[in-house]
């Protein structure tokens, strides 16, 4: 469960000012629901899930995550969550065990349960054939099972995937969508962010649209298509923005 | 702070760094292969210049050869000299250096030298001012012509039967108090501490580059970010991974110029006599212990500064700067009057080299020393401080 109150993140930059990146952001994600952050680049998505994730700190507002507080317990919540997004990338000289394994020694697994949590999801994954490659040797699609086995890896409740599929081939980013399909059919509580309508349309029970920092709308598919009269995703985007 | 976590970090770095080659070359193999390159590459270089030199003997002309028979004579019979046939275009060989020098000598020299000895006669010597090896054939010329002026002199004494001890007044002895280890000690204190401390330097430089700047370009910032790890244990298992590097480059190095030490010593000691090497086991570990503080001001300092830049290279540019201010005060301990006081135990690189250079010839300060390793100590935790707050400035992490 994510409940974010308030969310504001302001940057300085030297020529332009202050920048609202997130404007008083408000929403709450359920468990065993997948959450869909929509809006253009630069809207404030990547830096709403950052915040969330607590790399980066709110200025102010804030969030609970599974209860715990996003400003007050940042480590408690990052204990908690698994974070993907395409920026996250691997270190390349260790093998994908010893990076998996790395990360599951961070959140505090003790050894044999570590190892029998990555002996399962490397079988599920089918990953075991290149468990003991160095990262940089992989391929794309191999990488992305690797990203996947480490947001994993200490089994969190809530997942955040930052525009998970940008720049990945049709087959990689169908595994990334499966696998998304699979944590909300888990129980977790899953919020992703996205510029692609079509897979809002196929993913998400709610969806927010976010616009120069701001959550402009937010319901469900039915709902939008109601409100709107069209069921096509981007016409509603368009409309939303558009006012 | 979570030691566990910091141990974690520590680990894993090792592991990666461990894989990476720039690490391998710059902090491994560099320091070990340096000395010895250096002092077989000096040894080599003296040798070829010392043959040479033997094998040509420099070349000098007469000019007015008939007035001056004796000299004349003398001067072919020099073996280090090898006198050629005078030509008029002398000024224009010594010019291509084809010719080191040119003696010319007064009409009717020596028969004026005999028998006008109140008309005092001048010989001209025509050189190359600031080439090497005609300012050498200069300086073997005049000792020879001083040679044959004494001879005359003598002659003069004798044959008015005045004893040739009158030109002496007295004599002056010089007496050396240094011990080998202190002629060592200056040559050493000069130069090894200037060694140590850019090794020191460049030693971390390649893995806090590769850990920070590194992490941003390779896009594994925001992966660690996001794991639970606090960013002031990310910090220091980072930090001390790097500080280990730093040491291991110095201990390398330092082992690496004792071991050519032992076995090149006696090259070094063919090509200058004065040049006897007398370390102490004592002297390195002290300088070592000394060093350690030092090491952690620098690792501390450049996880600070590389985290700034965007990319490898960026962090290069960065960096650049940082060992020419590393190298001045390594430099300004070798200048003459530079000696230690308390006011500069108190300046960072500056107060390491001179008391290594102080070490090095057998004096050991321990006042100095304690504080000395203390200030730096001091330096390196107001190093560390800036490196934990700079890994908590969003705008130095996510610098676009």
């Amino acid at each position: 469960m994510i409940e974010a109150q308030s969310l504001t993140k302001i940057f300085k930059d030297k020529k332009r000012g202050e920048i609202r990146a997130v404007d008083n952001v408000s929403f709450k994600a359920q468990p065993g629901q997948i959450y869909g952050l929509l809006g253009a680049n630069g809207a404030g998505k990547t830096t709403t899930l950052r915040m969330l994730a607590t790399i980066l700190k709110p200025t102010s507002g804030t969030a609970k995550v599974v209860g715990h507080d996003i400003v007050d317990d940042p480590e408690l919540v990052r204990s908690s969550v698994g974070f993907l997004s395409t920026a996250t990338a691997l270190y390349g000289r260790l093998t994908a065990q010893e990076f998996v394994e790395y990360f599951g020694r961070l959140h505090g697994m003790d050894n044999a349960t570590m190892k029998a949590r990555i002996d399962e999801i490397f079988k599920r994954l089918d990953m075991d054939e290149f468990r003991d490659r160095r990262c940089e040797k992989l391929s794309t699609g191999e990488k992305q099972k690797v990203s996947i086995a480490r947001t994993l890896v200490h089994d969190p409740p809530v997942m955040i995937f930052d525009e998970p599929t940008i720049g990945l081939d049709v087959m990689t980013a169908r595994t990334i969508v499966q696998f998304i399909r699979e944590c909300r059919a888990q129980g977790k509580t899953v919020i992703f962010s996205t510029h692609v309508m079509s897979e809002v349309e196929k993913l998400c029970d709610t969806i927010g649209i976010i616009h120069n920092g701001k959550l402009l709308a937010e319901g469900t598919l039915a709902q939008f298509g109601e409100r709107y009269g069209q069921q096509d995703m981007e016409e509603i985007f368009v409309k939303v923005v558009g006012e | 702070m979570d030691a566990r976590n910091v141990g974690i970090v520590y680990r894993k770095e090792l592991t990666d760094i461990l894989r990476d080659r720039r690490t391998i070359i710059s902090s491994i193999l560099l320091p070990i292969l340096l000395f010895p390159l250096l002092i077989l590459g000096i040894g080599a270089l003296a040798t070829v210049v010392v043959r040479k030199a033997t094998r040509e003997s420099p070349t000098v002309m007469l000019k007015g050869e008939e007035h001056a028979p004796d000299l004349a004579r003398r001067l072919r019979e020099n073996k280090r000299l090898e006198v050629v046939a005078f030509r008029d275009d002398y000024v224009q060989q010594i010019n291509d250096k084809k010719l080191r020098a040119v003696v010319e000598f007064p009409i009717s020299f020596e028969t004026n030298v005999r028998e006008k000895p109140a008309e005092p006669q001048t010989i001209k010597i025509f050189h190359y001012e600031g080439e090497l090896r005609s300012q050498a054939v200069l300086r073997w010329l005049e000792a020879a012509v001083k040679d044959y002026s004494e001879s005359v002199v003598t002659q003069r004494l004798t044959a008015a039967r005045v004893p040739t001890e009158v030109l002496n007044a007295f004599a002056v002895e010089k007496m050396n108090v240094a011990s080998a280890e202190k002629v060592t000690g200056n040559i050493l204190g000069m130069i090894l501490p200037y060694f140590i401390i850019i090794l020191c330097l460049t030693g971390a430089m390649v893995p806090a580059i590769d850990l920070t700047a590194g992490e941003k370009e390779r896009g594994t910032i925001e992966t660690i970010l996001a794991s639970p790890i606090g960013r002031g244990d990310l910090v220091l298992g980072k930090f001390l991974l790097v500080l280990l590097v730093s040491i291991v480059t110095t201990a390398l190095s330092v082992l690496s110029f004792a071991g050519t030490v032992l076995i090149g010593g006696e090259l070094l000691a063919k090509i200058q006599k004065s040049f006897v090497l007398a370390v102490s086991g004592k002297s390195i570990a002290v300088v070592f212990f000394m060093v350690v503080p030092l090491a952690a001001t620098f690792s501390a300092l450049l996880l600070a500064i590389s985290l700034i830049a965007r990319s490898y290279r960026e962090a290069q540019s960065y960096l650049g700067p940082l060992i020419f201010i590393a190298i001045l005060p390594g430099m300004a301990s070798m200048l003459p009057g530079v000696e230690l006081n308390p006011g500069l135990a108190l300046v960072p690189v500056l107060n390491v080299s001179l008391v290594a250079k102080e070490i090095f010839a057998g004096q050991y300060h321990w006042n100095l020393i304690g504080l000395i390793f203390l200030s730096t100590c001091v330096w390196a935790a107001l190093a560390l401080y800036v490196a934990v707050r700079q890994f908590h400035r969003e705008e130095v992490l996510f610098r676009m």
